[in-house]
């Protein structure tokens, strides 16, 4: 496979023009920024000039001395000092403007990322800038072992499928899998007639029953002292906030150190898309039909992890592959807490067939219920409290997102104004407790000179307002 | 058949409860799940109260209800554990998804039954109807006549469980109330006796959960086409040959258990001055000892009478028990709990089918009694007695009869 690195990622619409990555670049590198923001094309929009460390490097190709290099290593363009003859010719190759020059010294001024750990990634206030890890994870990803046979019959474009190839990726083979009823075991993960899908321990629990069985086991294990065992679930909703909730609240009440996932289809998919506890108020499902007298679920979804950190959980987090970085890192977190108490992670998981997404709009889909709030990411312990791991901030609107999805396509505006209501109810409740747990964000430092944009000072809700128009 | 016990145990006065917790103790599970449920719940304390004296070694999980109890041991079975737990009617009535699979899975565990009526009408006091409605699960069920005899099952439905041949789970029942709560001098037998009897525990060895030793188990099977049904037949009559290898495996354990501590008890069933009775009741449970005195009693007014106790009631001894009755003129049977769909006990039912095969028909009549944690008196038993005899003398049966229903 390639080789995937690093990379600092701007998305424009939620610049605000603030300079605040200019003023921090500057600072670190004491010199001229190597960032710039400018007026984008539409009036009140913003671009971002900076060094996309390109795969085929026009900037090193027009280079006479050598004196830029792309490096193996982490995929940074460097540039050495000592080659380089001050032609400047770099700066005219590159077409995305990502070498500026540094008029205090009339040489050029290459991003280096920082050695991982951008300056401006960490001061932009709106999420506009953003160091995306998920290359390198890939790579470290793609050489460990699939533990799952290759084959497995999930629907085209089955989100269940990838986190169970990922999430088992990352765990290992020193573990044993519980796949309650639903579709992870529907695809073969048990296996049939006697055949597995899965190369470590897995088993069938009922439907009710997961998080029980996985605490007998665990227990037994801690027992005879083999401590290092992950014991884990890769369960449904339905098995998991219906009839399994039982099972997992008294788990999580003893403080079993069982690692539950939680993949989320919003309802019961691998039978016939009915509704479960989860299912989103509105959402169509084969139970809750659309018709004359009744449109969609008429209730709204639990919040199951949120209900879970109510029990105390060593660790609780939200997570979706629209964020597979967020997700690998909330994984090591889950496994790591598992060892010592119950640890749940909770991932979303669109279901291109229950739902009526196409199935390359998937991951798309997962993006946008996190950029919606419809989902928002966030983790949570027992001893640091609960913090947000993506700004719930400058959110699009929610009909951004259940257009994306069919079986929200009957909505009325009536039934889009609750789930916006619920989901902005939801929103501040959380950031309440994430208020209440950890310290308050770094303020946003008022933006100075003429490309101030219009209403950049105001409070946060005015600019989520400014988001949805 | 009931030696006194010898004397190389301690000696203590307890209750059934208290005599199941003390057999538990002495069979060394590894993990004990509990959840409280009349007329269980002393049982549990009693093991949550081993556990924190350090009498006992084993893991104490506290959970959230019955389902979990068996769900957390089918886990550690799986882990290699030997589990235990007990409960009753409702408990058991909860527990039903998990019991259902423990012998699909073959798990060998032992759960004590404290047998009790279930609801509705509300009802919270003795009677079989619970372990009853579940005798065609696949589970073994052995019924206990007294405390000592709760206590010496409970390892000798291990040796059972865990025999290779076996490997099902057992149910060592006890009546709710009469023996639960019930007060009578137990020998406990010394742990090294115990220890020496099960040697090394068997759970494991089929179906595991360990990442050295991967396999998935419980894999989707059946379906149509390919081998799907007849995998699953062959894993139906794995489970069918198992429970007949039981009957075998029973005796050999009941024997074995005799040797070591001088108490012989009958295995499959107890036949009580049978030899030349010309009448007989079937009786299974606590019940058996007051329609042993009224056996006495009608010996000593010069009628041909005896007994046969039924303890292993899954799988059935339907061989032995044609054996024990075939030379009878008149059989009454005593149940604790109803058939409704038959209008009788359901011992009744399976004794009738086993006397099916004999050459001739004997009469049979149902009695039913002891519902609602109801004593069954001698004075019943002088009924059934009476009943019986006429049925014998040519009395068209008419059934059942309510023992208790004027109490």
């Amino acid at each position: 496979m390639g080789v995937a690195f690093d990379s600092i990622s701007f998305k424009a619409s939620l610049c605000d023009g603030c300079g605040d990555c200019m003023t921090a670049c500057s600072e670190a590198k004491s010199g001229a920024s190597r960032i710039s923001i400018v007026p984008g094309a539409k009036a009140g929009g913003y671009e971002a000039a900076l060094c996309r460390q390109c795969g085929d490097p026009k900037c090193a190709q027009v280079c006479p001395s050598g004196a830029l290099d792309k490096d193996g290593g982490n995929g940074v363009i460097g540039w050495d000092a000592a080659k380089c003859v001050d032609c400047l010719l770099c700066t005219a190759g590159c077409v995305y403007g990502g070498i500026a020059v540094d008029p205090n010294v009339s040489r050029v001024a290459k991003c280096d990322q920082c050695d991982g750990d951008p300056a401006c990634v960490k001061v932009c206030p709106t999420g506009a800038l953003e160091f995306r890890k998920a290359g390198s994870i890939f790579n470290e990803y793609g050489a460990k072992e699939d533990l799952f046979v290759p084959g497995l019959s999930g629907c085209q474009g089955c989100n269940s499928e990838l986190i169970m190839r990922h999430a088992m990726r990352k765990i290992g083979r020193n573990s044993v899998l519980a796949t309650p009823p639903g579709c992870i075991p529907g695809m073969g993960s048990v296996g049939y007639n006697g055949k597995t899908g899965t190369k470590v321990p897995v088993f069938h629990p009922l439907l009710t029953n997961t998080a029980s069985m996985l605490s007998g086991i665990r227990r037994y294990y801690d027992r005879i002292g083999r401590k290092d065992i992950v014991v884990m679930a890769l369960a449904g909703d339905g098995g998991t906030a219906d009839c399994g909730f039982h099972a997992v609240s008294g788990a999580a009440e003893r403080g079993e150190k069982v690692l539950y996932v939680c993949v989320d289809n919003e309802g019961y998919m691998n039978t016939g898309m009915q509704r479960s506890g989860t299912t989103p108020y509105g959402s169509w499902t084969s139970t809750t039909p659309v018709g004359e007298h009744m449109k969609g679920k008429t209730q709204d979804a639990k919040n199951l992890p949120l209900i879970m950190t109510a029990h105390k959980c060593r660790y609780v987090a939200t997570a979706s592959t629209g964020y597979m970085e967020d997700l690998y890192e909330k994984l090591d977190r889950a496994i790591e807490a598992s060892f010592e108490g119950f640890s749940y992670l909770h991932i979303y998981s669109p279901c291109p067939t229950g739902w009526r997404i196409p199935s390359n709009k998937v991951i798309d889909a997962c993006r946008m219920s996190v950029d919606s709030n419809f989902n928002p990411l966030w983790e949570y312990t027992n001893t640091t409290g609960l913090r947000f791991t993506h700004s719930p901030d400058n959110a699009y609107p929610i009909t951004e997102y259940v257009k994306m999805i069919g079986k929200y396509r009957h909505l009325s505006p009536d039934q889009l104004a609750h789930i916006q209501a619920k989901v902005d109810e939801q929103v501040a409740l959380l950031k309440l407790m994430a208020a209440e747990s950890s310290p308050p964000p770094a303020a946003h430092r008022a933006p100075a000179g003429a490309s101030t944009p219009a209403g950049a000072e105001s409070s946060q809700p005015a600019r989520r307002e400014i988001a949805r128009n | 058949m009931n030696q006194l016990p010898t004397t190389t145990g301690k000696v203590i006065v307890c209750d059934g409860n208290e005599a199941a917790a003390w057999g538990a103790c002495l069979s060394r599970p590894d993990m004990v799940a509990v959840y409280p449920i009349t007329p269980q719940s002393s049982l549990v304390e009693y093991l949550a109260e081993f556990i924190a004296d350090g009498r006992m070694d084993a893991d104490l999980m506290d959970v959230e209800g019955e389902h979990t109890v068996l769900s957390v041991l089918h886990g550690a079975v799986l882990a290699g554990a030997r589990t235990y737990s007990a409960t009753s009617a409702q408990g058991l009535a909860f527990m039903f998804e998990p019991y259902f699979r423990t012998p699909g899975l073959r798990l060998p565990m032992v759960v004590s039954l404290v047998t009790r009526d279930a609801v509705s009408p509300t009802c919270v006091w003795g009677g079989q109807q619970d372990a009853m409605t579940v005798k065609e699960v696949g589970w073994i069920h052995m019924y206990c006549e007294t405390q000592q005899e709760i206590l010496d099952t409970i390892p000798i439905a291990y040796k059972v469980a865990e025999h290779p041949d076996v490997m099902l789970p057992v149910n060592v029942n006890h009546d709710g109330n009469y023996l639960s709560y019930g007060v009578a001098r137990v020998e406990l037998p010394p742990q090294s006796v115990v220890d020496a009897f099960l040697g090394e525990k068997q759970v494991n060895w089929h179906a595991c959960l360990d990442p050295e030793r991967p396999m998935a188990v419980d894999p989707l099977t059946g379906g149509a086409g390919g081998i799907g049904p007849s995998m699953f037949v062959k894993y139906r009559k794995g489970i069918c040959a198992g429970m007949q290898d039981a009957l075998r495996v029973i005796e050999e354990a009941h024997e074995d258990w005799g040797k070591r501590t001088g108490r012989y008890w009958s295995p499959l069933i107890e036949e009580y001055r049978m030899e030349d009775a010309e009448v007989a009741l079937v009786t299974i449970g606590s019940m058996t000892g007051a329609a042993k005195d009224a056996v006495d009693t009608a010996r000593e007014a010069g009628r041909k009478i005896g007994l046969v106790k039924i303890k292993t009631f899954r799988p059935f001894p339907a061989a032995r028990i044609a054996q024990a009755l075939s030379k009878v003129k008149a059989i009454g049977v005593v149940d604790r709990s109803v058939n409704f769909g038959w209008n009788c006990g359901p011992v009744f039912q399976e004794v009738l089918a086993a006397m099916y095969a004999q050459p001739v028909r004997i009469p049979m009549m149902s009695f039913i009694g002891g519902l609602a944690g109801a004593d069954i008196t001698v004075e019943h038993f002088a009924t059934v007695v009476e009943r019986t005899f006429r049925l014998a003398g040519g009395e068209t049966a008419a059934g059942p009869v309510w023992l208790n229903e004027n109490d």
